[in-house]
C-alpha cells in the first residue's frame, strides 16, 4: 500500500509539472489579453504532429519537434494576433467574443489537422527518448516522462527568468496589472501582447511535442479536452497568473493519480470537482490574491 | 341458367383481373425510385477510425448492388437503387441525435442504419423505436440495448458484447489461469464483456484480483498499471475501445512491467492501426478475439465471402479492408436479404425478413442468427494470440481447439 502511494504521489508529481507546461501558455495569453484561447488544445495538438512529422516523415528524434513547434507558433502567431485580437479589444465585449472568436478557431485547426493528417491516432516510437526506466525513490518511471518533466522544468524555468530579469518580462507584468496603466506609463501593449501570444502558443506546442508519450497518441480530435484540462488547471491554480499555473498542475496531477490508483473510475472526474471546490472557497485560486477595488 | 352462370365467371374474372391490375399498378406507384438508407459516420474524434472503416464497407456494398441495377425488393417485385444518405456526427452522442433525428423525420429514409459502435448507436436505439422504425445496426453491441423483445432494433454484423468474452473465459479455466486483472472502459460495450467474463470466471472459482473501470476517455495507463502490477496478475485483460488500446499498450510497454498473458480488443479488429501506433514489437504475444478478414468465411449463401470481398474492395479502394469495412459490407448484405424476402414493405415486415432468415443465412461473417431481441449470437469470436514473424505478428487462434490454427505462447517470452 505504501509502495502504491509512493507510485501514485511520485507520478502525480511528474504527470502534474507536464500538464503546468499544457496549461501554462493559456493563463500566460489570458493573463496578458484578458482573453480566454479556446483553441489552445489544438496547438497543443499541432504541437504532437509536429514531433510526429519530424520523426515519421525525417527520420529525426522527435525532440526536434519542439523547435518545429517554436517556429510554427511565431508563423502562426503573429499573423492570427494581428488579424483578429485588435478588432477584439475595440469591441464593447472583448472576453466573450474571444471564447466564441477562438471557438471558431478551434474548429478551423482541427479540421484542417484532419484534412493534413487523417483522423486516427498516431504515436512516436517508444524508444527515441530512451527506452528504459529512471527510478526515484526505488519507483520507476519511463524515460520519455522524465524527459518531459525536465523540459517542462526548463520551459516553466525560463518563462520566470523572463518575467523576473528581462525589462520585456516586466514590461508583461505591467500589462497583466493592468493594461491602460500600463499603457499611460508608455509601454508599447501591443508589442508586449503579441509577444505574450506567441510565447503561450509555442509553450503549447512544445507540451504537445510530450503528448504522444504521456497520453498515448495524438490526434486531431484530443484538443478540445485539453483545453478544458488546462482551464480546470489554470483556474485551480490562478487565473491570470501563470507561475500559479505549476501549483494548478500539480494539485490536478497528485489527485488525478491518486484516483487512479484508489479508484479508477473516478479519475476523469478530478480537475472538475477540483475546480469546483477552488471556485467556492477560494475563487481567486490556489495562489490567487484578494483584489483591492479603489 | 348456363347463360347466367357463364356471366357470373365471365363478371368475376373481371373482376379479378382488374383487382390484380388495380393491385399492379398500386405497386408500381408505391415502389419509390430510390431506396434511402440513412447513416451516420464520425469524420473526426475517437470513433472516426473504425466508423469511417464501416460507412466505406457500406458503400461499397450500394455501389456494388448499384452496378447490378439496385437491390432487389420482394415488396414491390422490382430492383430498385440505393441512395445512401450520410452525415458526420464528429463522434458525439448529441450531434449523432440530432441528425438521426433528421434522417428519420426530415430525410425520411427508407432504411436507418446506426453509426459505428456502442456510444454512438446508444441514442438511435430510442430513437428508432419511438418513430417505429428498424434500426439496423452492424456494431452497436452493449448488452443493455437487447434486454426485450423487439421490433426496431436488429444487430446484424457483431455478436452482442455480452457473449465476446464467453470464449476467452473457458480459455482463461482451461489453462489454469487464476490470477486475472480486468480493466475496462466505463461504457456499456465494455462493461458488458467485463461483467461477463467475470461472472463466468465466478462459476469456475475465480475471483479477478483487479476488476476496476476507467473513464471511457482514459489516455494514461502507467500508473493504473503499476497498481494492477502490485496485485501480481498472470493475465491483464483490458476491454477498451482501440484508442484506449493503444494507450495501454503504449504505457505497458514503457513500464518495462511484464505479464504472462496481456489480451485486448482491437488488434483484431484494427492490426494495421494497432501495429501502427505501439510497433509490432510491442503487440508480440498480445491476446485478441480475432475477427474477418484475419479469419476467414468461405462457405456463403449471401454476398461475397471473405477472400473475395477482400480481393475485390483492395482493387477498387487501394487498401486493404479491416473488420470494421467488413461489417459495414455485412450490413448492406442482411439488408439485402431482408428486402428479397419482406413480402410488404414496412418496418415491422423487415424485422420479421431477419428473423426468418436468422439461422439460414451464412456471410462473409460467418453464421447470422439473431434473437427476437434484435441481438447477434451468430458467430462467436475465437481467441487468438499475435505471434512474431519477421517484423510483423502473424494471427494464431489458439481457442476453442475445433477452430485453433496453432498453440499459445505462454507464459509470454519477456
Amino acid at each position: 500500500m505504501v509502495s502504491l502511494l509512493e507510485y501514485a504521489v511520485i507520478g502525480g508529481i511528474l504527470f502534474g509539472i507536464f500538464f503546468s507546461l499544457i496549461g501554462i501558455g493559456l493563463n500566460l495569453i489570458f493573463g496578458v489579453m484578458r482573453m480566454i484561447n479556446l483553441a489552445h488544445g489544438q496547438f497543443v495538438m499541432l504541437g504532437g504532429f509536429a514531433a510526429f512529422v519530424v520523426s515519421h516523415d525525417f527520420g529525426l528524434n522527435p525532440l526536434f519537434g519542439i523547435p518545429l513547434s517554436i517556429v510554427g507558433a511565431i508563423i502562426i502567431g503573429y499573423p492570427l494576433y494581428y488579424a483578429v485580437v485588435p478588432r477584439l479589444q475595440k469591441s464593447h465585449d472583448p472576453e466573450m467574443l474571444s471564447f466564441i472568436l477562438f471557438f471558431g478557431i478551434a474548429q478551423v485547426i482541427e479540421a484542417l489537422a484532419i484534412f493534413a493528417f487523417g483522423a486516427d491516432q498516431r504515436s512516436l516510437p517508444g524508444d527515441a527518448l530512451g527506452g528504459g526506466n529512471l527510478g526515484i525513490l526505488g519507483q520507476d518511471f519511463p524515460d520519455s516522462w522524465w524527459v518531459a518533466v525536465a523540459v517542462s522544468v526548463i520551459a516553466i524555468g525560463g518563462l520566470y527568468l523572463y518575467f523576473s530579469r528581462t525589462k520585456l518580462g516586466y514590461a508583461t507584468r505591467a500589462v497583466m496589472a493592468d493594461r491602460d496603466e500600463a499603457r499611460a506609463t508608455g509601454i508599447n501593449v501591443d508589442r508586449v501582447s503579441v509577444i505574450a501570444f506567441v510565447i503561450g502558443l509555442a509553450l503549447a506546442a512544445c507540451a504537445g511535442v510530450f503528448v504522444p508519450y504521456l497520453l498515448g497518441s495524438v490526434s486531431p480530435d484530443i484538443g478540445d479536452n485539453l483545453t478544458a484540462t488546462s482551464f480546470a488547471i489554470i483556474i485551480i491554480g490562478s487565473l491570470g497568473d501563470p507561475i500559479g499555473t505549476v501549483v494548478g498542475g500539480l494539485v490536478f496531477g497528485l489527485g488525478t493519480m491518486l484516483m487512479q490508483t484508489f479508484y479508477a473510475s473516478w479519475s476523469n472526474l478530478v480537475p472538475y470537482v477540483l475546480l469546483v471546490i477552488i471556485v467556492l472557497i477560494r475563487p481567486t485560486g490556489l495562489l490567487g490574491r484578494a483584489v483591492r477595488h479603489a | 341458367m348456363i347463360k347466367s352462370k357463364t356471366r357470373m365467371a365471365v363478371g368475376l374474372a373481371a373482376g379479378v383481373a382488374m383487382a390484380a391490375l388495380a393491385a399492379g399498378s398500386a405497386s408500381a406507384a408505391t415502389a419509390p425510385s430510390v431506396l434511402k438508407i440513412g447513416t451516420l459516420y464520425a469524420g473526426s474524434g475517437p470513433f472516426a477510425v473504425a466508423s469511417q472503416s464501416e460507412y466505406q464497407g457500406l458503400q461499397f456494398w450500394a455501389a456494388n448492388v448499384n452496378k447490378a441495377g439496385g437491390v432487389f425488393v420482394k415488396a414491390f417485385d422490382k430492383k430498385i437503387p440505393v441512395k445512401i444518405i450520410a452525415y458526420d456526427d464528429q463522434s458525439s452522442t448529441s450531434t449523432a441525435t440530432t441528425l438521426y433525428n433528421q434522417l428519420i423525420t426530415q430525410d425520411k429514409v427508407d432504411l436507418l442504419v446506426s453509426d459505428f459502435g456502442s456510444v454512438l448507436t446508444s441514442v438511435a436505439v430510442p430513437l428508432a423505436a419511438e418513430h417505429h422504425m428498424l434500426l439496423i445496426d452492424p456494431t452497436g453491441s452493449g448488452a443493455n440495448f437487447f434486454t426485450k423483445k423487439t421490433r426496431y432494433l436488429a444487430d446484424v454484423s457483431i455478436p452482442t458484447s455480452t457473449v465476446w468474452p464467453e470464449a476467452l473465459a473457458h480459455y482463461l479455466l482451461e489453462q489454469k489461469i487464476k490470477k486475472i486483472a480486468i480493466i475496462y472502459g466505463s461504457n456499456d460495450f465494455d462493461a458488458s464483456q467485463a461483467t461477463e467474463l467475470k461472472r463466468v470466471l465466478g462459476k469456475g472459482g475465480v475471483d479477478p484480483v483487479y476488476f476496476h473501470s476507467v473513464p471511457t476517455t482514459e489516455s494514461n495507463y502507467t500508473v493504473l498499471l503499476h497498481t494492477v502490477a502490485a496485485r501480481h496478475p498472470d493475465a491483464v485483460i483490458e476491454f477498451g475501445y482501440a484508442n484506449n488500446d493503444i494507450a495501454f499498450l503504449h504505457a505497458l510497454s514503457a513500464s518495462g512491467l511484464h505479464f504472462n498473458m496481456t489480451f485486448t480488443v482491437f488488434p483484431g479488429q484494427l492490426l494495421s492501426l494497432l501495429t501502427k501506433n505501439v510497433g509490432a514489437k510491442a503487440l508480440a504475444y498480445t491476446y485478441t478475439y480475432p475477427t474477418p478478414p484475419l479469419v476467414k468465411y468461405s462457405d456463403v449463401n449471401a454476398g461475397m465471402n471473405t477472400d473475395d470481398f477482400v480481393k475485390e474492395f483492395t482493387a477498387e479502394k487501394h487498401e486493404a479492408p479491416n473488420y470494421l469495412t467488413v461489417a459495414g459490407y455485412n450490413a448492406g448484405v442482411i439488408m439485402q436479404g431482408m428486402l428479397k424476402t419482406s413480402p410488404t414493405f414496412s418496418q415491422t415486415a423487415f424485422d420479421q425478413a431477419l428473423l426468418d432468415m436468422s439461422g439460414k443465412t451464412k456471410t462473409l461473417l460467418g453464421e447470422f442468427r439473431m434473437t427476437d431481441h434484435g441481438s447477434q449470437i451468430g458467430e462467436l469470436f475465437p481467441i487468438a494470440q499475435l505471434i512474431p514473424e519477421g517484423d510483423s505478428n502473424k494471427i494464431v487462434v489458439v481457442y476453442p481447439k475445433d477452430k485453433a490454427t496453432g498453440t499459445a505462447v505462454y507464459p509470454a517470452p519477456k
